[in-house]
């Protein structure tokens, strides 16, 4: 067997076709290293200085007393830039960056603009808007999900098209086959053999990148990172080696080598080209989504219902403190439900997104790019994920400010109004601070069922091809 | 000559590859038509909503200041066929005296889901993009190396017949075999647009899809002579097929995706925004200096914009900058449904200040697009056509750009509509001078009768004719068209000298 490997990387180091692909990688992978070192520091930067601002507002704030703190909340929440951004783009433009902490409403002012009735801050999730000023042609990313999921499967068709039939048409075949060789060890060794082939030039292109990207002193690289970097590696193997057995299998089957490279063509131009556009179309013509305004016309009913409410509490004279919880009660109703509409629309679109990417998941090519993206931190999951820590924060913040009101024998103990809270000012660094992280062993468990999947395909088309092979006459 | 284009039809037509082409390029074209026109149906159903719901938000205003009149951009139904900037660019947009409309000021509506743009949207034009020309080299790769390979060609040139003539006879006979999976799937998409209630196709627009028909044969015939310069050229088949492959797979798929990212980005000049934006904020603070000097100078006391006018209703006003899209407007609103009894000698002089500041606003606005048109045009428009122009290195570059201008989608398509809509703010302000509604008591109150919406100009918007799709779809046309000569010659000259 590892005679027939042997032979087929020899056969392959020195055809056209491997010295072209060597080029062709080695160019892709160093644009995209460039470029990386060239964007990378400007976002972290942005994101940086994004942060100190942020977090100034929340120094100002706890300086200035707790209802300050209560009543404006933190600064805007920013998504952490992934170092592996590289590695997959993620549809990063078209995500939000920041979940936003929305200012207080004003419910009532006077005649000279003087805040009579004012709420509490709440979270909100905008959109990132950017995209309709853009008068350009759109830019797609040379990022590695790019390389690998179209050019690199591109790659190993072109390596396998003719493994069975060129050897049938010079006639090798049947020679190799008269030795004692079982038909599955030649199978093995010929997958083998190509995986390998195209393995070294992904892998010298693979090096030079990291080389340039690990030896620039703007991006620092974890060793977490090197490690999901070696996961984003084997995956790239693994779906080298489906469409290796996809090449191999059509080969096996098809007399001439023209045609097996042209139905591998046509099955690759659906994989990978169509079917995830076509899919994601279908899949968001079922289920439409609210649109802009009825989102906006849904919010008013709600906070008529709560002023009506408010009233009766106001008009009940019997102690002050009452009036004060009606108020209470009103400012953290409302920015409560305020906060669960905004949440109901991103659980609505987010199921919608999981639902066209459920359905273009058929496409290996989908599942790469979702692998990847989720390894490299990047993506509509790390999205989700950000949404979920600012979530988890929010409580934590609110929790805080409970307890130190709780600890203030001055206060009257009732939330969100000013005449009830803690004026004290309280020392920043007491105050919980916002992390945006990232786990690894959360996206092995989102991702555990897309792996499962890929190898599954890999499993198929290889049993397919031994099948195909062993049936097949010289 | 008629001899050689059967024997080469016939050996065409005959073959698996015929049969794959054609069943695939139907099955992907028919299938994605359906999605396109739900797509479609959707998006016209969002705008028509718009509308309505713009309409009646107008209605629903009792005073002038506070309406909003609001207009939107129907989508193409051409985008079917090459989708360009139709989704991508805003749709609606609102027309007043304070602004003169650009592309930069429009908003999106109905894009429900903004996460649903991380898919990639695919159109008609995209699939022949990648399909037709993968089969027009596969049609190509073995023309000659074949013939060479099994020596039909030197029996074929021992016949007194020209080598032009062989070329001829082998590039016409392939073509009719390639034009057939697009014409058939292009009339299946046709016939089933038609079918569709929604989309109503006029002539213009047949003559637009024959253009794009037209565009799709230069495309083509691009690639196959690509196919047939390397087939001449290498003279192997197995060789021919890999370099084709190669050829295939950097023009289609490297080179569209690589380029913008590789060239560098021109830089955005700050410099030039800044200065206009200056340039735009002295026409804004001189405007606010003439106003506060009226309300200081005229025979009423006291500066306050709203004369101290105490009743029911809200008012604001305030300045908005923008400086990235150069934007800088001023908006004041006052929206009263009645005042007190003792108000109601401050009515005139509200009234000639509402008069005079219309005035001025329509001024500083127009004066603030004289420097903000050509400040875009050189901030945005400019570096994206340079892009635009590295994109047309590759012959899929200019077969898209050439598509999108006979479709009506690419951003001149666009711009034309805020074109109309910036002629549309002009009958609108000078409705408002010829009625007089700066001046009127509805501009700020609905107590004397509500504000009348019934009688303003309406706005209407037609795709331009034909003519000015084809004025921009030309050059690319034609772009092609010269490429398609070069390489017939450079196929011709290496032909006419290679021994057999």
């Amino acid at each position: 067997m590892w005679h027939i490997t042997k032979r087929e990387i020899y056969d392959n180091l020195n055809s056209l076709r491997f010295a072209l692909t060597t080029v062709l990688l080695l160019a892709l992978m160093v644009t995209n290293a460039v470029k990386h070192l060239r964007e990378h520091p400007k976002r972290v930067q942005r994101y940086q200085d994004a942060v100190t601002e942020s977090l100034s507002h929340l120094t100002d704030r706890a300086n200035d007393s707790l209802y300050t703190l209560a009543q404006y909340g933190p600064g805007n929440f920013y998504k952490k830039p992934s170092p592996l951004h590289f590695c997959a783009n993620g549809g990063e433009p078209l995500l939000p960056d920041a979940v936003e902490v929305d200012e207080p409403p004003v419910f009532m002012t006077d005649a000279e603009g003087n805040r009579l009735l004012e709420g509490i801050w709440s979270l909100s999730y905008p959109d990132a808007n950017l995209h309709n000023k853009d008068v350009g042609p759109k830019v797609s990313q040379v990022d590695w999900a790019f390389i690998i999921g179209s050019i690199l499967s591109l790659i190993a068709l072109w390596f396998t098209f003719d493994a069975f039939s060129g050897e049938r048409e010079h006639g090798t075949l049947r020679l190799m086959l008269a030795n004692s060789i079982p038909r599955h060890t030649v199978l093995i060794g010929k997958f083998l053999g190509a995986l390998l082939s195209i393995s070294i030039p992904f892998a010298l292109a693979v090096l030079v990148n990291l080389l340039l990207i690990s030896t620039a002193s703007t991006v620092h690289l974890t060793t977490e990172a090197w490690g999901r970097l070696g996961i984003i590696f084997a995956i790239a193997l693994l779906y080298t080696s489906l469409f290796v057995a996809l090449g191999l299998l059509v080969s096996a089957r098809v007399q001439q080598s023209a045609v097996s490279l042209m139905i591998l063509l046509l099955t690759w131009v659906t994989l990978v080209v169509f079917m995830p556009s076509t899919l994601a179309s279908i899949a968001s013509s079922f289920s439409p989504a609210v649109s802009f305004d009825e989102f906006w016309q849904q919010r008013n009913p709600i906070e008529e219902d709560l002023w009506d409410k408010y009233k009766e509490g106001l008009w009940s004279s019997e102690l002050d403190n009452r009036k004060l919880r009606a108020k209470s009660e009103f400012y953290t109703e409302n920015a409560e439900r305020e906060e669960r509409r905004q949440e109901e629309q991103l659980k609505y679109r987010t199921s919608q997104v999981h639902r066209a990417r459920a359905i273009t998941g058929i496409s290996p090519a989908t599942l790469l790019q979702h692998l990847i993206e989720g390894f490299a931190g990047t993506g509509f999951e790390r999205h989700l994920q950000f949404a979920e820590n600012t979530q988890r924060y929010t409580r934590q913040l609110r929790e805080f400010v409970a307890d130190t009101d709780r600890a203030d024998p001055e206060s009257l103990h009732i939330l969100a109004v000013p005449e009830g809270m803690s004026k004290k000012p309280i020392s920043p660094d007491a105050v919980p601070r916002f992390e945006d992280t990232l786990n690894l062993s959360k996206d092995f468990n989102t991702a555990a069922m897309e792996l499962l999947l890929l190898t599954l395909f890999v499993l198929v088309l290889l049993s397919g091809a031994y099948l195909a092979f062993v049936r097949v006459e010289v | 000559m008629m001899t050689l284009i059967r024997r080469e039809l016939l050996d065409n037509l005959m073959t698996f590859r015929f049969a794959a082409a054609t069943f695939i390029t139907l099955l992907l074209v028919v299938a994605n038509t359906f999605v396109l026109i739900i797509d479609y149906e959707r998006r016209l159903a969002s705008h028509n909503d718009a509308v309505k719901m713009h309409q009646r938000q107008l209605q629903e205003k009792i005073t002038y200041s506070a309406g909003e009149v609001r207009v939107d951009r129907p989508p193409n139904p051409l985008s079917i066929f090459n989708v360009g900037f139709d989704k991508r660019l805003g749709n609606e947009i609102e027309v007043s005296h304070k602004l003169v409309p650009s592309l930069w000021d429009a908003g999106m509506h109905g894009s429900d889901n903004p996460f649903m743009d991380m898919f990639a949207s695919m159109d008609i034009v995209f699939i022949f993009e990648v399909i037709l020309s993968l089969f027009a080299l596969i049609f190509a790769y073995n023309a000659f190396a074949g013939e060479y390979e099994s020596g039909t060609l030197r029996l074929v040139l021992t016949h007194p017949i020209g080598r032009g003539k062989i070329l001829v006879a082998k590039y016409l006979s392939a073509m009719l075999c390639l034009i057939v999976p697009l014409l058939m799937s292009l009339l299946l998409s046709i016939i089933l647009l038609t079918t569709s209630t929604s989309i109503s196709l006029n002539s213009d627009d047949f003559l637009r899809i024959g253009g794009i028909i037209l565009t799709s044969v230069a495309y083509l015939s691009v690639f196959y002579l690509i196919g047939l310069l390397i087939s001449a050229a290498t003279r192997r088949t197995s060789t021919a097929l890999m370099l084709s492959m190669f050829v295939w797979g950097f023009l289609v798929l490297v080179y569209p995706n690589v380029i913008l990212t590789v060239i560098p980005r021109p830089e955005s000049p700050d410099a030039l925004r800044t200065s206009a934006f200056n340039r735009i904020e002295n026409i804004w603070e001189t405007f606010d200096r003439e106003r506060k000097h009226y309300l200081a100078t005229d025979d009423f006391p006291g500066e306050d914009w709203g004369y101290e006018l105490r009743g029911w209703g809200w008012r604001s006003e305030g300045f908005r900058d923008y400086p990235r899209i150069l934007l800088y407007t001023y908006r004041s609103v006052m929206d009263f449904e009645g005042f007190g009894e003792k108000d109601e000698p401050k009515m005139p002089h509200a009234q000639k200040h509402f008069g005079f500041l219309g005035a001025q606003t329509i001024d500083a606005a127009d004066r603030t697009w004289l420097i903000r048109k050509p400040a875009l045009e050189e901030i945005f428009i400019q570096p994206a056509n340079m892009e635009r122009v590295w994109l047309k290195l590759s012959p899929v570059g200019v077969y898209d750009a050439a598509t999108q201008a006979w479709a009506g989608t690419d951003l001149l398509g666009i711009r034309d509509f805020f074109h109309a809509a910036r002629q549309y703010r002009q009958s609108l302000t000078n409705f408002f001078y010829d009625h007089k509604v700066f001046e009127s008591r509805q501009w700020f109150s609905g107590d004397k009768g509500a504000a009348d919406w019934s009688g303003l100009p309406q706005f209407a918007f037609q795709r331009d004719d034909i003519n000015t799709n084809a004025k921009r779809a030309l050059p690319d046309v034609f772009l092609l068209l010269m490429l398609n000569v070069v390489l017939f010659i450079v196929i011709f000259l290496i032909f006419v000298k290679s021994e057999v």
